[in-house]
């Protein structure tokens, strides 16, 4: 089942995602990215109601890209979750609400600061230090209690969301096979192997 | 005066679509006069479904389909099939069954499942019946045009995209299907999976139907990316049989067919039951001697040893 | 056009540290009521001086009302911007929100543009201070000085003149007066003639903090450099 991790560290931010498409009991697909790079320092984990997710994660993305190109910079980690969250506010009272939990991270260019924020289908956002969508969440959240530190280097925070990932593989019957971890910071975004 | 002022008020972004959609049918603009659309024109525009007029058309399609809740409801929708399609060096193999079911009763074995989009491109039908058939038939109109307009070929992943997005719009509404579009366009072979919820999915190798996990038994275990024509082909061929002869729903007749850089070719169709006992035959390449069944595949051979006569 | 080369000067000077902006008012007399000036909401008498948002101080020059009208607009706008995207609007982004409205007025037939110039001064994290002009056909430009209105062509040349990079606020205040003390019609200077603001970042906060100065601190400004109008020419003869 769809579970997605993200975690703020000292100047980063840490997002994984599983990366298993399902339909009823079927895997379709087992190298899917949902993690979308929305600008140069902000990223975006999605995960909830097939269609739904992809359609909105593009719709997201492509206006984001947008107000880039029509101001020069892009938004601002916060101002970009605040815009997020209220187009899913506005959704969720619309005749087609789209069904989409996400997880937003981004470095803040201007104040050389690491944002996460977590976001729920019904357009419930909050700031926090480390977030997880999914069955996952039920394991990762109490670790992530217990083990997040948030000053920790890059490394120590790799090893903190290993623990997440490793507890969900242990614990859950349905934990996915794979996951995709990127990470941004002042120098961008890149993915890193687990 | 004030809604021309309220015209520049940049507020939701739902409200400026609004907006802008206003103000070209005020101006007498379409997307289409911009040769926008997606490159689609004025048909998508000019076409509009009428939905029944009832608060929810998904639950009035449900009364009058669901033959689980109600057999004898009006309209059955066929569920059962086996299609699958896979990407290797050689081009594309796409694989069906063609049995056509209406609750336990076999409809029709001759269906064809394959919808043939135009010389380039294939599309498969699992789910709704006519909805596939309708929803891909339109995709080749659309493409046609698209040819016409850019005098260059769509490429499979924008067609998927346009079917992806019409299915999507029509989300909640009880559309039914299950889908891959394969061709060959600049990128090379292609296979998108695209269904009625809206998902839309690149990859190598995908099933889809009732008979999928078992085709996907046989499909995945013999796969790979440098099989030879006939392999591939023979691939196709025995895991459609795998799930037609598992399961109920799916089985008759397999057609077979293979897409390489100059277009799609029809490959053959094959009889579920004497792949079983006879198998393609000797004179079709790639094809092992005897029948796919598992009695006739082991013929002679057993896990419990002889008993030894006592001397 | 027209309306505006006749209208009060206004006029802004961008410092490191903030943004200084000025205004002649027109509409005077012994008779005019300037109760609710003394009082006023956020400072100032409401003529050509207002604040657009906590980040942002316009001057308009032209017609009143329609700067009135397009005051209320880019009010409107920055508060929609706060509520879609929980910021303050940056600077740039404002001045564009009125110049879309301002070209809307000179595309289509039948309408009047709106006859009103306007400076926009502002903060925001991308850029941080910043000093805007746009004009009646929705043309705008950044700038380190500039100034609208009547006699704007002699302000401007003292401006160049004067303007060094890298000014700070305090200095940028004194330009301002100085200049204003030079273009303005009337030898006399005072509150009921001059408008004046300066936008600076709070020093604990690091928020942007507009001030817009009420008619006592107006004339308290003048005072202190040199120039109010009683005592200018004995001023002068003891300088």
């Amino acid at each position: 089942m769809e579970c997605s991790f993200a975690l703020t560290g000292k100047d980063y931010v840490l997002v994984a995602a599983d990366t298993t498409s399902a339909r009823s009991i079927i895997k379709m697909k087992i190298d899917e990215d949902k993690i979308k790079t929305l600008s140069p320092h902000l990223l975006m984990a999605y995960s909830g109601e097939p269609g739904d997710t992809v359609q909105f994660a593009e719709y997201i993305e492509r206006n984001i890209r947008l107000y880039h190109i029509r101001n020069l910079y892009p938004l601002r980690p916060q101002s970009a979750a605040a815009w997020i969250r209220r187009s899913l506010a506005e959704s969720l009272r619309s005749r087609h609400p789209y069904s989409v939990n996400l997880l937003v991270g981004g470095f803040d260019t201007a104040d050389q600061s690491p944002h996460l924020y977590w976001i729920d289908y019904l357009g419930t956002m909050a700031t926090v230090p480390y977030a997880a969508h999914g069955y996952g969440s039920y394991f990762a959240s109490s670790l992530l209690d217990r083990y997040h530190n948030p000053d920790g280097t890059l490394e120590e925070g790799l090893a903190t969301l290993r623990r997440a990932i490793d507890e969900t593989s242990k614990r859950l019957i349905v934990a996915p096979g794979k996951y995709m971890v990127k990470v941004v910071d002042k120098d961008g975004i890149r993915e890193i192997e687990l | 005066m004030n809604s021309f002022a309220s015209r520049f008020i940049a507020s939701s972004a739902e409200n400026e679509i609004r907006q802008a959609k206003a103000m070209a049918e005020e101006e007498g603009l379409t997307d289409a006069m911009w040769g926008s659309d997606a490159g689609f024109g004025s048909l998508v525009t000019g076409h509009a479904f009428n939905v029944p007029a009832v608060p929810d058309p998904s639950a009035f399609l449900r009364l009058h389909t669901d033959d689980h809740a109600d057999p004898n409801c009006k309209i059955k929708i066929q569920h059962g099939t086996t299609t699958l399609a896979f990407r290797y060096k050689g081009g594309v193999i796409v694989a069906v069954d063609s049995r056509a079911t209406a609750g336990s009763y076999i409809a029709s074995g001759t269906v064809k499942k394959v919808i043939e989009i135009n010389p380039y491109l294939l599309g498969t039908m699992a789910g709704g019946a006519a909805d596939c058939q309708y929803w891909e038939t339109y995709l080749g109109i659309q493409c046609r045009l698209h040819e016409l307009r850019n005098k260059e070929r769509i490429s499979v992943s924008a067609a998927s995209k346009y079917l992806s997005n019409l299915v999507y719009s029509y989300k909640g509404m009880g559309l039914s299907m299950g889908t891959m579009i394969c061709g060959w366009d600049k990128t090379g072979p292609a296979v998108f999976y695209v269904d009625s919820d809206g998902t839309r999915l690149k990859g190598d190798l995908f099933s889809v139907g009732s008979g999928s996990t078992f085709a996907y038994g046989v499909l995945d275990q013999g796969y790979s990316w440098d099989m030879s024509d006939e392999e591939a082909q023979e691939l196709g061929r025995r895991s459609i049989y795998a799930a037609g002869h598992r399961d109920a729903f799916s089985g008759n007749t397999i057609n077979l067919y293979h897409v390489q850089e100059d277009g799609w070719k029809f490959i053959g169709n094959y009889d579920v039951t004497k792949m079983h006992y006879e198998g393609p035959g000797p004179d079709v390449p790639g094809a092992p001697v005897g029948g796919y069944g598992y009695d006739v595949r082991t013929h002679g051979r057993f896990s419990v040893l002889p008993t030894a006569v006592p001397a | 056009m027209e309306a505006i080369s006749h209208a009060g000067t206004v006029l802004g000077v961008l410092a490191k540290d903030g943004v200084v902006l000025a205004a002649e008012k027109k509409v005077t007399g012994k008779l005019l009521d300037l109760s609710e000036a003394k009082q006023g909401g956020y400072g100032g008498s409401g003529e050509k001086i207002f604040l657009l948002n906590s980040n942002v101080i316009g001057g308009v020059a032209g017609l009143t009302a329609d700067g009135n009208s397009l005051i209320n607009y880019a009010r409107s706008a920055a508060q929609q911007h706060l509520l879609n995207y929980n910021e303050d609007i940056p600077v740039e982004l404002l001045a564009q929100r009125l110049c879309d409205l301002k070209q809307g007025y000179t595309q289509y037939g039948g309408l009047r543009p709106f006859g009103v110039s306007l400076l926009y001064a502002g903060y925001d994290p991308h850029y941080q201070f910043q000093l805007y002009h746009s004009d009646p056909s929705g043309n705008y430009s950044g700038w380190k000085a500039t100034c609208i209105g009547a006699n704007n062509g002699t302000a401007q040349s003292l401006l160049k003149q004067e303007y060094k990079d890298d000014i700070t606020v305090e200095d940028a205040i004194g330009l301002v007066v100085r200049t204003m003390s030079k273009t303005m019609d009337s030898t006399t200077l005072g509150s009921e003639k001059l408008e004046f603001a300066v936008l600076t970042l709070d020093p604990e906060t690091k928020e942007p903090k507009a001030k817009i100065y009420r008619p006592v601190e107006v004339d308290a400004l003048l005072v202190k450099h040199g120039l109010a109008k009683k005592d200018e020419d004995t001023e002068m003869k003891t300088a």
